[in-house]
């Protein structure tokens, strides 16, 4: 199968179509996207827009009525279904992990189900509860219900990732924590990502998730009909469409500030002064924006050298001082003809 | 079965409040047996009533008793759980009411037109009271299971799908797993009713405790109504003790 190489397969749809029968309209209506090996897409849209059929169609979980996938070049629909799905890992939102299995029975059970020996599959448990942050010898023989919600979703995760496959569809497996807890996951996922290069769909209607965690997003709109498939950097700069825009909602370049770091601006080389407001590198533009809003300055320090108002306004492509020239992002927000970004900033700052 | 008594089943605590309500129905009835001993040994006992009440007697009747109670729910597992399973699945959805009805007629029906319907279709003795009971006792297992097998989490069943199990291992390793303490709850309830309902068996000369409460009645010595009736009702409640023990050690762990 497929899964020869577990660094990830390419994802291919092609005219991907499903038709309840009985309903008027595809609630999936021909939907082409290539998924490069090895990346991260997020599905974003509205609830009921077809997201999550796309996705379980991947694992035939929703049988496609017409259509073409392949993942590794290989034609999932020649496929058997269960052992197609042996091969893809899958989280959703509910965890569904079994109650009355321990923590390691629930993440073995694929590696059973493959007929891996106990030996390997005890390894391999271990070394996942060890990947997602769990002690194994602390969580290993509990049962789900002695977990906490985090900790459930971070089982969930493993339990996806047990038999590395190349290949893994989440359906909002964060959805169900508190803000909190998500961020933290979301997070430790992001690194765990940048380490395993799965190619991942992801399904969210979280356009802030999608924008933490997509290295590509594809916006979707009623029936799956992809709106926008881009990066989060060019989708925010250059929304497609109104519908593309009111999906970001009113903060884009905000949004676009908290994609870039700290450390990938040119910063003056001069030395800060002391009395300036300090932030460390890898902090992101947005959290540099708002200190220097919270002291009133156009600056701040960097180990780098001093981080002006103006670099950030250059780092997202809008000039600090044209005052009436409104950017395609800001026209997109429609904003108050003549307020500068400067204040649109501000403002921002204050929703 | 309610989700209740299945919640209640979940946080009940293994130890000391679990462990005496584990001792208080042995000491009762050991208490109630001893009273009725007592309470015979001190009555003048006619030629009728002693030959009722001989140790060989009773220890007969007993066994005859018990034999019947379970080989019947042995019967009825065999047939209650598996048209429980296939009266649950959705595809099934239009056969399901005709088990149910099928079911609840056995039940529905009073046991003793049962009993004697089968005495004609069968003659009497001991398998013609194995039909009736096995008849009056399927509704609760059969019930009890697809309630079960239908409260699972059909995230559960998502995710294992998705895992890629087939649908005979969902139903063996996650749903049927998940459905035991419902199906035990129904068993018990089974043998409780079946114990009590093992008395008509004496009607078609299927032995029992029936004989003494029947023989009783009909030659008008009380005493060997009482004991009849009050040896059924103990083994009833040990039956339910059993039970509850069975109950505590199947359940899965972790639910």
């Amino acid at each position: 199968m497929f899964d020869r190489d577990t660094g990830g397969a390419r994802i291919e749809l092609r005219a991907l179509t499903k038709h309840y029968p009985g309903q008027p309209a595809p609630a999936v209506d021909h939907v082409d996207l290539d998924i490069p090996a090895g990346e991260l897409v997020v599905f974003v849209g509205p609830s009921g827009c077809g997201k999550t059929t796309t996705m379980k169609m991947i694992n035939r979980l929703v049988e496609p009525t017409s259509g073409e996938i392949r993942i590794g070049g290989e034609d999932v629909l020649s496929l058997h279904p269960d052992e197609l799905r042996r091969h893809i890992g899958y989280a959703i939102q509910q965890v569904g992990l079994f109650p009355h299995q321990t923590i390691g029975q629930n993440i073995g059970l694929v590696p059973k189900l493959l007929g891996w020996s106990a030996a390997r599959t005890a390894e391999r448990v271990e070394e996942l509860l060890t990947l997602v942050n769990l002690e194994p010898s602390a969580f290993h023989d509990r049962y789900p219900s002695q977990l906490s919600g985090g900790q459930q979703q971070r089982v969930g995760v493993a339990r996806a990732l047990a038999a590395d496959p190349p290949v893994m569809l989440m359906d909002e497996p964060f959805g169900a924590t508190d803000p909190i807890t998500r961020e933290h996951l979301q997070n430790e996922f992001v690194k765990l990502q940048k380490q395993l290069r799965k190619t991942i769909i992801f399904v969210t209607h979280d356009f802030e998730e999608a924008i933490k965690l997509g290295d590509r997003i594809a916006v979707l709109r009623e029936r799956s009909h992809i709106a926008q498939y881009d990066t989060p950097a060019n989708i925010l700069a250059h929304p497609a469409d109104d519908y593309v825009a009111g999906f970001i909602g009113q903060d884009a370049t905000l949004k676009r500030l908290a994609l870039l770091r700290v450390g990938d601006v040119e910063c003056t080389q001069q030395r800060g002064s002391a009395d300036m407001p300090q932030i460390t590198s890898d902090a992101s533009l947005r959290e540099a924006l708002d200190v220097m809003l919270a002291h009133g300055t156009d600056r701040c320090g960097s180990p780098s050298g001093v981080l002006t108002y103006g670099a950030l306004c250059e780092a997202v492509g809008t000039e600090p001082a044209s005052a009436s020239e409104p950017t395609p992002a800001s026209a997109a927000r429609k904003e108050p003809v003549g307020a500068g970004p400067a204040t649109a900033l501000k403002e921002a700052v204050r929703r | 079965m309610t989700t209740a008594t299945l919640r209640a089943g979940r946080t009940r605590p293994f130890g000391r409040v679990s462990g005496l309500r584990h001792v208080i129905t042995p000491v009762i009835l050991c208490g109630v047996l001893f009273a009725l001993y007592a309470w015979i040994s001190a009555q003048n006992l006619d030629s009728i009533e002693s030959r009722s009440l001989t140790r060989e007697f009773l220890l007969a009747k007993a066994v005859e008793h018990v034999q019947l109670t379970f080989l019947a729910t042995a019967l009825v597992v065999v047939v209650a759980i598996p048209l429980g399973v296939v009266a649950s699945r959705a595809r099934n959805r239009l056969i399901a009411p005709v088990i149910l009805t099928v079911a609840n007629l056995g039940q529905a029906i009073p046991c003793i037109g049962l009993l004697v319907l089968c005495t004609f279709l069968l003659g009497v003795g001991f398998q013609t009271a194995l039909v009736g009971l096995v008849a009056y006792a399927v509704l609760p297992v059969l019930r009890n299971t697809m309630v079960g097998v239908q409260q699972v989490d059909p995230a559960l069943i998502e995710a294992a799908r998705g895992m890629g199990m087939t649908r005979g291992q969902v139903l063996r390793r996650v749903e049927l797993k998940l459905a035991v303490p419902a199906i035990l709850a129904g068993l018990r309830t089974a043998l409780v009713l079946t114990v009590g309902v093992a008395t008509l068996g004496a009607f078609v000369a299927a032995g029992g405790f029936g004989e003494l409460i029947i023989n009783g009645l009909k030659l008008n010595r009380m005493p060997v109504t009482i004991v009849g009736a009050v040896l059924t009702a103990c083994i009833a409640f040990f039956i339910d003790w059993l039970s509850g023990l069975a109950e505590d050690l199947l359940k899965p762990r972790g639910i």
